[in-house]
């Protein structure tokens, strides 16, 4: 009897996690499988007997549909120069705000997280003013010095472009947040340790702060790269993933052939390659984190 | 000590069992249980309070959900996937097909002899049209809309229109003389992300979409004639490609003189830029071959599985009466559906309104099937490669018909 109570107690503490973590992660994740391999749309939705399988078929035109596929190039574009930029930056302002310890870190502390927590609608409204090729802040200040106006959301490339810097701002709160607690619990005998040998600036800091940071230096970085790889928010808010379809990010495509047009089919397909890519980048990542 | 801990245990997840319960049980709204309670939902939330005559008149109580556009189709998804809707519900013409293929709305067919004011006779008859489906009348016209002219009255005297242009040649030479006031200067405001704009475009070259023909439609010579219309704009530098000022500070300022727009824009123009007042006025479409310009608006449509079909079509009745469509444009400047409406001193001693009065007698609807959507997107994207990508009209137009043959084959 005691024993059994003993044994039933942990399950009891999971249980609950489990239970949510099933009904509303796992399940999901199945039907929505499910679904990928069917040609359901909202007709099938109400009328579950005109859902058809259709096998590969789905996942077939997915490849050969040139909008998925540019969506895809566009999202390996913003992963490829956004994560490095992201990580970069929030660890550079982590490290500069570690170097002082008085009002001015706390200050901006705060000023570089509010973006993190503002309302993307609200930053969408701001930014577009920012970006707005004929009275916007940017091109006004670059006249300044004489410099052409830049078409910001106009050319696909450079609207891509503007579309990471905005993203690295915004994301910038939470990493930094990270980075800055894992400074913060480096042992300080390692630096006094360092100065008695004589190590300069950069030594302690590729030496001692970088190494000593390395698991959250993992940590941000496959998140980020999560995050990057289901870009949808900013071209959602800001281009809806034009001009020319240069900002469509697979996320974005898959909400919109899956809300806008109800093939959900076919977007729970185009959902499985997301999904499969980040899967495979995350592999990817820990392996490479063992063999270091 | 175990076992106090474990009956807290237990106390908790009872507890939040419970919360999670009342939450199911909350959210499953549907008809109301109550005999004399109907649902509405609307996407105008100004309904809440303009139904007070209705329940007075006639003892039954109307609980009206406003919806706003934007969530609107995730949340009648949501009513078509578990079959819990409510008994009336707006939709707007657009999306009838879609969810009419669904089997989300009541066919009224055998109604409409029932209620008099459900007389086809009584609406617009383009308005008439996108209440069918497949042989099915799934709603009774509410409000109608449709875009017309706006333009400023100075500047186009200036350049030999004062009463506007009358057709599109006007219109381009109009628009080529005010565009070469000089830089930053247009003509006209060309929408390029509008769905019914390609469609209004190529009626008005004498183009008509056949169900049964399917992506041919397209070949037809009238349509390319459109897009060629529409590619003009930009090449020539009448309208800007870019986003640009915002439009009213635009029309404000003179640098964008025309632009095309719905009803509600008259409000607006006149609560947003009061000094502009007595220098713009509003022009029934350009004429090409027609001036047809689109219908849009909503109808009102009885859910597919309620109890209360007798008092949600009373409901109905009593919106799509003349009295109280006149109503209604007091309330909010949305355009009667109902012509009888349009008879009363308030619309048609208007002029603006009157002009969309005329404006509504030559107006038809885009293709009332559930392909429109993704068909209109993908034009809109043809058009984009066409205008900003300088790609060839004809390759990209028969790019965009095996497009269209695909969508349709799905």
């Amino acid at each position: 009897m005691n024993k059994s109570k003993f044994n039933i107690t942990p399950f009891l503490f999971i249980g609950p996690a489990v239970l949510l973590l099933f009904v509303f992660s796992f399940a999901p994740i199945l039907v929505s499988l499910g679904i990928s391999f069917t040609d359901m749309n909202l007709s099938g939705l109400a009328n579950w007997s005109q859902i058809n399988f259709v096998g590969l078929d789905n996942f077939i035109q997915l490849f050969q549909d040139e909008k998925f596929l540019q969506a895809m190039g566009n999202t390996f574009f913003y992963v490829i120069i956004g994560v490095p930029l992201a990580v970069a930056s929030s660890l550079l302002i982590a490290v500069l705000l570690n170097f002082f310890n008085n009002w001015v870190s706390s200050t901006f502390r705060v000023v570089y997280y509010v973006p993190s927590i503002t309302n993307i609608v609200a930053i969408a409204v701001v930014w577009s003013f920012l970006y707005n090729q004929e009275y916007g802040l940017f091109n006004y200040l670059l006249s300044l010095i004489n410099v052409d106006s830049v078409p910001w959301l106009e050319e696909p490339v450079v609207a891509r472009l503007s579309l990471i810097l905005l993203a690295v701002w915004k994301s910038n709160g939470v990493s930094m947040l990270i980075f800055l607690a894992a400074l913060q619990s480096i042992p300080k005998i390692y630096y006094e340790a360092a100065d008695i040998d004589g190590a300069n600036r950069w030594h302690k800091f590729f030496k001692i702060t970088l190494p000593s940071m390395s698991f959250a230096t993992f940590f941000v970085t496959v998140t980020t790269l999560i995050g990057w790889l289901q870009f949808f928010e900013e071209p959602f808010v800001m281009t809806n993933g034009g001009p020319l379809n240069g900002t469509n990010s697979m996320a974005l495509f898959i909400y919109q052939e899956g809300f806008q047009y109800s093939q959900f089919g076919y977007g729970a397909a185009a959902s499985f390659v997301l999904f499969a890519i980040v899967i495979v980048a995350t592999l990817v990542q820990f392996k490479l984190r063992k063999t270091d | 000590m175990k076992q106090k801990r474990l009956g807290f245990l237990l106390v908790v997840m009872l507890g939040a069992m419970l919360v999670l319960g009342a939450c199911s049980s909350g959210g499953s709204s549907g008809g109301s249980a109550d005999e004399d309670t109907i649902t509405v939902w609307t996407m105008t939330p100004e309904l809440e309070d303009f139904v007070k005559e209705y329940e007075d008149e006639s003892g039954v109580k109307v609980e009206v959900q406003a919806i706003p556009w934007d969530n609107a189709h995730d949340k009648l998804l949501t009513a078509v996937a578990s079959g819990k809707g409510p008994d009336v519900l707006q939709i707007g013409t657009t999306w009838v097909a879609e969810f009419a293929e669904a089997g989300t709305f009541l066919d009224l067919s055998d109604y409409i002899d029932e209620y008099p004011n459900f007389n086809p006779d009584n609406f617009y008859e383009s308005a008439v049209e996108t209440t069918k489906y497949d042989g099915q009348t799934i709603g009774i016209p509410w409000y109608v809309d449709t875009r017309v002219l706006y333009y400023r009255t100075d500047l186009l005297e200036e350049v030999g229109y004062p009463e506007g242009p009358e057709t599109w040649d006007d219109v381009k030479d109009a628009a080529t003389q005010l565009a070469a006031r000089g830089d930053d200067q247009y003509g006209i405001e060309i929408p390029q992300v509008d769905q019914n704009f390609p469609f209004m475009l190529a009626w008005e070259q004498g183009w008509q979409y056949e169900e049964g023909e399917g992506a041919a439609n397209f070949e037809k010579p009238g349509f390319k004639e459109g897009v060629e219309l529409h590619h003009t704009f930009f090449e020539e530098g009448m309208a800007q490609l870019t986003e640009g000022k915002q439009l009213y500070q635009a029309f404000s300022d003179g640098s964008k003189p025309m632009f095309f727009s719905g009803p509600w824009e008259i409000n607006s123009i006149n609560e947003q830029i009061p000094e502009l007042e007595g220098q713009w006025d509003v022009h029934v479409m350009p004429e090409a071959e027609n001036n047809n310009s689109m219908i849009g608006g909503a109808h009102w449509t009885v859910f597919n599985n309620t109890d209360k079909v007798d008092q949600a079509l009373d409901f109905i009745n009593w919106m799509a009466d003349p009295e109280t469509q006149v109503a209604w444009y007091d309330t909010v400047t949305e355009l009667p559906a109902n012509m009888e409406a349009w008879e009363d001193p308030k619309l048609a001693e208007d002029e603006k309104i009157s002009t969309f009065g005329e404006q509504l007698e030559s107006t038809q609807a885009v293709p009332v099937i559930p392909e429109f959507e993704t068909m209109a997107q993908e034009l809109i994207d043809t058009l984009e490669q066409i205008n900003r990508n300088d790609a060839d009209i004809d390759e990209a137009l028969e790019e965009y018909r095996n497009q269209v043959s695909s969508i349709l084959s799905k």
